[in-house]
């Protein structure tokens, strides 16, 4: 299923849990590079192309957050952030910056596999579903997996291009926050995880950074989102 | 009289008054022996004593008969030569120079005024002595008890009482003022510390001074500084210790995981991970208490109390519907807050309200619902978190705030609380400016939580 040799790269201090997880990840043939701190892991992802990113917000130096900010300027890289427990503002604004999703620290390592499973199947092309998808404003590709809007690329990271399609797909249909945890982030969804959330809301403030108005991503209170275009 | 600056300026100023009354008292009293003395004074009697001087001794004689006279008798008795100068050479008093304007120098003898219907005819209140050389010597006698209304009408005393009534009360105010200010903004500094405010210094409110007071200060400030700086070295510690526990359990739940890789599953193995677990959300509960202390680390924004609470109904609803299909929670509020936001931090705000859910499910969900109210008193919004669970005793209410504490109504079997939670609430609200209380009603506990819509 997995496609041979995917390359991760983990910025984190702790050298020996990058081993230790190195050696985890190998029978799932992932290969792991580990990065000790944020300028380290900047210049090694410039050199070498990697499948995903896994950064700790606890860095010595720039913190994690800036890194990601960074990042984005210039990549569009699957990244999943370890926040410390207890932290949710580091998680928030995690997601804020374009993380795709994060994960507690300390972590149960199976959790880490069952997500960047998850993160590496949405971020691939899709073939079943082919063909370009029109709401109001919005044009999606989703076999190249480019937005644009008004004819405007749009740059979603991969989870947010997942969850716009999820709710363009059935347009005016309120979909669950459940369902869009299984579907988009492709683990269940858990109570007091905001990450839908923090990630609707990055959607909803690229199209308005874009200028459009309809369609909108509307909330149902208690039950989940749906976009609407109005007529 | 319950303020200090009241207090002192009564103080002060009633001194400066019974001074100035005893004074008075003094003077009158002097004033009153005068007036016996002249009382005593037979004015016909010193009339002949007088010609008899004169007529002895002249000018001179009578001068010096005039210095002879008791004291308070000299002060009321002029006698004026030709050229209507004093014997004494002493300044004329006012009413010596009145009846002399008026009724002209005494050896010039004014003619009579006519005689005629409604014309005045002044009396003349002297006598006149003619000496051996020829001159007249006029003789003024000023009425007696004008000692003390003499002093009185040429100093306008009335009005010297009343400005040193006004003098002495401004300064009393001042004194008191400058005595009561500091000990008010002292006040205020450690009020503000006592809220919290660790950085609050009373240098900066009573100014550098040199005296007692800054003295004061200064020590105060100290104290303060200290205060701050254990603090800080608790949270501080406190948020390390829990940053550093998360590398090794981290790197125990990968060596777990690659145990068990190797040898199987072993029920150790789960137990192992289980203990991991809540060794990681202690860590974690601690790690948010820690930071509660610091800054909010997020603005300040608008919240819709309403929407806030039923999100949080529905969180805390899904974790424990998961487990236990017994429980449930009722949310009733009375709407009327959807219209007034909360100007607050959101994200200390949810905490403060999940961990109060929390707490109410883990000990008093098994018998009945909790029940979760929203309403409005006056000006603030009040939410409600009523349990089932038996209640706590009465003086352990406010015990259950504290971190750590387990309240007695728990039951031998461990629960998988913290001890952390309602000490995480207590902190979120406060921070958000509302307070947390407690209570026993009918067969729980019920916790409310009061946040100030404005200020």
């Amino acid at each position: 299923m997995m496609g041979p040799g995917n390359r991760i790269l983990i910025i984190d201090d702790d050298r020996e849990l990058g081993e230790m997880l190195t050696e985890f990840l190998a029978p799932d043939r992932f290969e792991l590079d580990a990065c000790l701190d944020g300028e380290d892991g900047l210049r090694a992802l410039e050199r070498q192309s990697y499948d995903l990113l896994i950064l700790d917000v606890m860095l010595p130096g720039a913190n994690g957050i800036d890194v990601l900010k960074r990042l984005r300027q210039s990549s569009d890289i699957p990244v999943i952030m370890l926040t410390a427990r207890g932290d949710d503002v580091d998680r928030i604004l995690g997601l804020e910056f374009g993380a795709d999703d994060y994960l507690a620290k300390p972590f149960n390592p199976r959790e880490l596999l069952a997500r960047i499973k998850a993160i590496l199947r949405r971020s691939r092309p899709t073939v079943s579903r082919a063909g370009p998808l029109t709401v109001g404003a919005i044009q999606m590709d989703t076999r190249s997996r480019r937005v644009a809007a008004g004819g405007v690329p749009l740059r979603l990271t991969g989870t947010e291009f997942e969850l716009l399609r999820c709710l363009a797909e059935s347009p005016g249909d309120v979909v669950s926050k459940e369902r869009l945890s299984n579907q988009v982030l492709g683990r269940k969804y858990m109570p007091y995880d905001r990450s839908i959330d923090t990630h609707i809301s990055n959607v909803r403030r690229k199209l308005a950074d874009a200028g459009v108005a309809n369609p909108s991503i509307r909330s149902r209170r208690g039950v989940g989102y749906c976009l609407l275009v109005d007529a | 009289m319950r303020s200090l600056l009241l207090r002192i300026f009564v103080a002060f100023w009633s001194i400066i008054v019974i001074t100035i009354v005893i004074a008075a008292a003094l003077g009158y009293t002097y004033a009153e022996r005068a007036r016996a003395t002249v009382q005593n004074f037979e004015v016909s009697e010193a009339m002949l004593e007088a010609s008899a001087a004169l007529r002895a001794g002249g000018r001179e004689g009578l001068a010096e008969w005039l210095r002879s006279l008791p004291g308070p008798a000299v002060s009321l008795i002029y006698v004026l030569d030709d050229r209507g100068r004093d014997l004494l050479d002493r300044r004329l008093p006012p009413p010596v120079a009145i009846a002399m304007r008026r009724f002209g120098e005494p050896r010039a003898r004014r003619p009579a005024p006519p005689r005629e219907f409604g014309n005045l005819r002044p009396a003349r209140p002297f006598t006149q002595l003619v000496g051996p050389d020829g001159h007249v010597y006029t003789f003024f006698v000023l009425p007696p008890q004008s000692a003390l209304g003499r002093w009185l009408t040429e100093r306008g005393v009335v009005g010297v009482v009343i400005l040193a009534l006004l003098v002495s009360g401004a300064i009393s105010y001042l004194l008191a003022r400058a005595i009561s200010e500091p000990i008010r903004r002292f006040r205020e500094s450690a009020v503000a510390i006592a809220e919290g405010n660790l950085d609050t210094r009373v240098t900066d409110r009573v100014g550098h001074r040199r005296d007692e007071i800054g003295l004061l200060a200064e020590d105060f400030d100290r104290m303060a500084d200290e205060l701050q700086r254990a603090w800080q070295r608790q949270t501080e510690l406190t948020r390390n210790v829990s940053h550093e526990l998360r590398s090794p359990l981290a790197r125990l739940r990968v060596a777990l995981e690659l145990v068990r890789r190797k040898s199987g599953d072993l029920p150790e193995l789960d137990r192992i991970e289980t203990e991991t677990g809540r060794l990681d959300g202690l860590i974690g509960r601690l790690l948010e208490f820690s930071r509660l202390d610091a800054d909010p680390h997020e603005p300040r924004a608008r919240v819709d109390l309403d929407e806030l609470v039923q999100s949080v109904v529905e969180d805390v609803r899904y974790e424990y519907g998961q487990n236990d299909r017994e429980s449930r929670i009722a949310f009733v509020s009375d709407g009327r807050e959807r219209s007034a936001a909360f100007s607050g931090y959101p994200n200390a705000l949810r905490s403060g309200l999940e961990n109060v859910l929390r707490n109410a499910m883990q000990h008093g969900s098994e018998k009945g619902e909790v029940r979760v109210r929203v309403r409005r008193d006056g000006s603030d919004v009040v939410l409600t978190v009523a349990d089932r669970g038996g209640g706590v005793p009465e003086d352990e209410l406010d015990a259950i705030f504290e971190p750590f504490y387990r309240a007695s109504r728990q039951s031998p079997t461990p629960r998988p609380g913290s001890g952390l939670g309602l000490a995480i609430a207590a902190r979120a609200i406060a921070m958000n400016g509302g307070s947390l209380t407690a209570a026993n009603v009918a067969d729980g506990l019920s916790v409310e939580i009061r946040l100030p819509l404005e200020g």
